[in-house]
């Protein structure tokens, strides 16, 4: 067992952890923050990502301790005080959510992106997310409820 | 005065929960003393088991059981024809048939323990495919059957012979469509506990929990009233959890164990752990005369039904309604046949039947208009079903037939014209590169909403109203037994439920949850929610008003109502006459066409989606927003079948495990542009006039791909999916090389 320091959604967070987890299994499994999602456990489907000091990874391939010292921001992280992110506004009203196992993933990519670039276009949108896979929407309510974040300034 | 709730673009109830990752699916539960439970899957498509030995697995530190067959109390389940095993007892027939369950302390351990389990097998000769296995002397799946042949359908209407003789021109064509895999982001998922009243308990993200109750109550030999289920957030189905997937393994690990026993399949074993789209074999012969009337059908379909029957029957009969097209034809024959193969398990799958055959039959169409020198809209407006017609199977259409008006909703929004009465289509710029060529093709398709053939289809639904001050509704509870599977039906039905007591969808609580609670509303499939559930809401919701008005109502009171409604209240429907075959199949109908802009290389042969106009005849549009949703990804989904998707099996192993081997759209596949087009033409049967959509979205998609790339290239594509590979093989062909 290894210790994990981290930053975690704003707050000092310390674990014992076994070193070969994986980021995502340290979130769900100790920390029962079961917003991040497992959908492939191999980094093809992007269900898992979260952001690591802003940048978004896939938490399934993403061993916990490299996360360590650093500061790690999951679903759970983004809305303040019950108020919703622009891009989780967005999300609600734009009907970009279905089955919604995907959603936290397409959050958090489009976060890092929101965050990175505050006008992205089309085509830098779709690049976002393009490692996070959707069965249900067809993307295309997804891709509009990032624009319409970005119109509103959310970062 | 109305509130005016149906018809608007309201919020999904549940998106809050979803953005924020408040969301609870399957694998997001934990409690105290939970094990872990994993499978031994079959290493064998088709073999004997000779000997089973855990008793390593057994001594392995943390391991708390291991489970096999003789475990099993009623060792069979199955949502049609329970001839599936629990664990493998005696042969296993597919390499999706779990073996045996090992439950740990924890999830590795489980893991670890299960290398340890040595099964003795004897391989035995398999057979993989469906025309192969209706030979005479092909291995057997099920012995005892005596053949492999699950099911023969047919229809007799009219003298096709007659037919052919009028025809002008007849056109012959032989298609094939493969597996399709559902892809849910969500892998399976559950947990089984015994609850504080002892009744074993499954939390699951399930299609249609009171039927996996049945089941899980069989296979433990249980009084149903001893097994509850609770379904959780559902992560996507498609058609792909109406069957049993893990439930009756959780709900036995936790009756052995006496302790929550968790079980979480990987991706992997998601694709292995459930059945997939039928590949269909499908022979046409179709004649049409010189002024463009369809004469004679003449049919053949063949699906595999790989190891199980699971709704193998189901899914055929409703391809064998659905393969001559929504078209009037006088003389028609046909002959359907869902064969076992050891293969595994097919299933339901967004169409349910209703997605392959127009890959045949839209294809026909097309070879004929450009036989007959009609252009391909013209062509099927003169022949597609309207009010008053008669259906293949021989049954009056009556009434809410949108066939017509969504092709020409969809061929106006496409370009086309009505010049001198006879449609014409628009002229499209080719792009300037020699080697790209842009081509238009057009697809009818329809597909039933709820069950069919004269099964008995029922939905209940529980409306309580809580009165507050003067006796006005401060708060109404819906329950129902109807599973979001993230198409929107608890939104939908809220909306209904707000309309018909025209009290504000924000005092309307939905409660889907928890079978020892909520009434049977029947599966979340066959497109028929919106229709069936949200007329029981309906009219729960009509006669809990009508107690009100009846009584002294007032603050602190409540007033309860059920109501359970029956598909035969909207419209009867028959079985296939044992003689001709004929039959009224269905409760109602929705109606697509589509218009697919298809960009083909020729030179690589790669062919891509640039847009998609897509008409959906819905009845009445509940929520445009969630139908635009379902267009969308029914079109994507729709798309991968055609263009992408291929999910291999070689001998009945698994070659395609994952999503680096099987792919998927993702946003970078979108294409420019998706025009949904909301047709409402009512079934007064339906709620408000609504008819059924999330299926219909997704099955003329591909066939309208298909007919796009022949406009494009001149080619016909008739195997998916159209890959580079194979349109440049046709190409080359084509081109005498």
């Amino acid at each position: 067992m290894q210790p994990l320091v981290m930053k975690l959604n704003g707050q000092d967070v310390t674990l014992q952890i076994d070193p070969s987890t994986m980021l995502v299994d340290v979130l769900r499994d100790e920390l029962h923050l079961t917003g991040t999602k497992v959908g492939c456990n191999e980094g093809e489907c992007g269900a898992c990502t979260v952001l690591v000091d802003g940048l978004a990874v896939d938490s399934c391939l993403f061993p916990a301790l490299k996360a360590d010292h650093r500061e790690v921001t999951t679903i759970e992280g983004l809305a303040f005080d019950d108020e919703l992110h622009p891009l989780q506004q967005a999300f609600i009203e734009v009907g970009a959510v279905q089955c919604g196992f995907c959603t936290p993933g397409m959050i958090m990519a489009a976060k890092a992106l929101l965050d990175e670039n505050p006008s992205p276009d089309e085509d830098e949108i779709k690049l976002a997310i393009s490692g996070t896979l959707c069965r249900c929407t067809g993307y295309t309510k997804i891709v509009a409820a990032v624009r319409a974040a970005a119109l509103k300034g959310g970062k | 005065m109305p509130m005016g709730y149906v018809g608007k673009r309201i919020a999904r109830v549940d998106s809050p929960d979803k953005v924020t990752g408040k969301s609870i699916f399957p694998a997001d539960l934990y409690f105290d003393g939970m094990l872990h439970a994993k499978v031994l899957w079959s290493e064998y498509p088709h073999a004997r088991i000779l000997g089973i030995d855990a008793s390593a697995a057994r001594a392995y530190p943390g391991v708390v059981a291991v489970l096999t067959a003789e475990d099993v109390p009623v060792n069979e389940y199955g949502i049609n024809i329970m001839d599936q095993r629990v664990l493998a007892q005696d042969k296993v027939r597919s390499v999706g048939d779990p073996v045996a369950l090992v439950i740990a302390e924890s999830e590795r351990t489980a893991g670890a323990a299960r290398r340890l389990i040595v099964v003795e097998y004897q391989e035995l000769p398999g057979v993989f495919d469906p025309r192969e296995a209706m030979a005479p002397g092909a291995p057997l799946v099920h012995e005892e059957k005596g053949t492999n042949v699950l099911k023969h359908f047919f229809v007799r209407k009219g003298d096709v012979a007659a037919g052919f003789a009028q025809a002008d021109v007849i056109v012959e064509g032989y298609y094939h469509t493969p597996h399709q895999e559902h892809a849910y982001l969500q892998p399976e998922a559950g947990v089984g506990l015994i609850d504080e009243q002892g009744r074993v308990t499954v939390y699951v993200a399930a299609q249609w929990p009171h039927d996996d109750v049945h089941q899980i109550a069989h296979a433990l030999n249980l009084p149903e009233t001893q097994v509850r289920e609770c379904v959780t957030a559902i992560g996507g189905a498609f058609g792909g959890r109406e069957d049993i997937s893990l439930q009756i393994l959780v709900a036995l690990g936790a009756y052995k164990t006496r302790r929550p026993v968790k079980l979480v399949y990987t991706r992997e074993e998601s694709i292995r752990g459930h059945g997939k789209r039928h590949p269909f074999f499908m022979r046409h012969r179709t004649g049409a005369t010189r002024d463009g009337l369809l004469v004679a059908a003449e049919i053949e379909l063949i699906s595999d039904a790989g190891a199980y029957a699971s709704t193998s029957i189901p899914v055929l009969a409703n391809a064998t309604s659905f393969a001559a097209g929504p078209y009037q034809i006088p003389n028609v024959s046909i002959d359907t046949y869902t064969v076992y193969t050891n293969n595994l398990v097919t299933m339901a799958m967004r169409g349910f039947g209703s997605t392959q055959p127009p890959i045949g039959y839209e294809s026909q169409m097309d070879k004929l208009a450009e036989r007959l020198g009609l252009d391909p809209v013209e062509f099927r407006a003169r022949n597609v079903l309207v009010n008053g017609s008669i259906a293949p199977t021989g049954c009056v259409m009556e009434h809410g037939v949108g066939m017509k008006e969504a092709l020409e909703r969809a061929a106006q929004a496409a370009g086309w014209q009505r010049k001198s009465s006879t449609w014409t289509r628009p002229q499209i710029a080719q792009p300037k590169e020699p080697n790209k060529r842009l081509g238009l093709g057009v697809a009818c398709s329809w597909k039933n909403v709820g069950y069919s053939f004269g099964f008995d289809d029922k939905a209940g639904a529980r409306v309580e109203l809580y009165l507050g001050r003067g006796g006005a509704i401060e708060r109404a509870v819906v329950k129902i037994g109807a599973s979001d599977v993230g198409q929107g039906v608890e939104t939908a039905l809220a909306q209904i439920a707000a309309e018909t007591l025209q009290v504000p969808i924000d005092r309307i609580e939905m409660m889907l949850s928890d079978t020892a609670v909520v009434p049977n509303a029947g599966s979340s499939s066959a497109s028929r929610h919106v229709f069936m559930s949200g007329s029981a809401v309906q009219r729960a919701c009509q006669e809990a008003l009508g107690r009100l008005g009846g009584q002294e109502a007032g603050a602190g009171q409540s007033v309860v109502a059920e109501y359970i409604f029956r598909g035969r209240e909207a419209h009867p429907t028959t079985n296939f006459d044992p003689v001709t075959g004929l039959c009224d199949p269905h409760i109602s109908y929705g109606y697509v066409a589509d218009v697919a802009l298809v960009q083909v290389d020729t030179e690589t042969g790669q062919a891509e989606l640039v847009k998609m106009w897509a008409a959906q005849d819905v009845g009445r549009a509940i929520n445009p927003t969630m139908i635009e949703g379902q267009v969308d990804g029914g079109v994507l989904m729709g798309q991968g079948y055609a263009l992408l998707e291929e999910w291999i099996q070689e001998r009945g192993y698994i070659k395609t495990r994952n999503f680096t081997e099987y792919l998927i759209p993702t946003v970078l596949d979108v294409p420019k542009e998706i025009v949904p087009i909301i047709v409402e033409v009512p079934d007064h049967g339906g709620p408000f006039g609504a008819k059924g959509v999330g299926e219909m979205t997704t099955i003329g998609v591909a066939p309208a791909i298909l007919n796009a790339i022949h406009d494009a290239t001149g080619v016909w594509i008739e195997e998916l999916p159209a890959s580079a590979e194979r349109i440049h093989q046709a190409l080359k062909k084509k081109a005498g090389k």
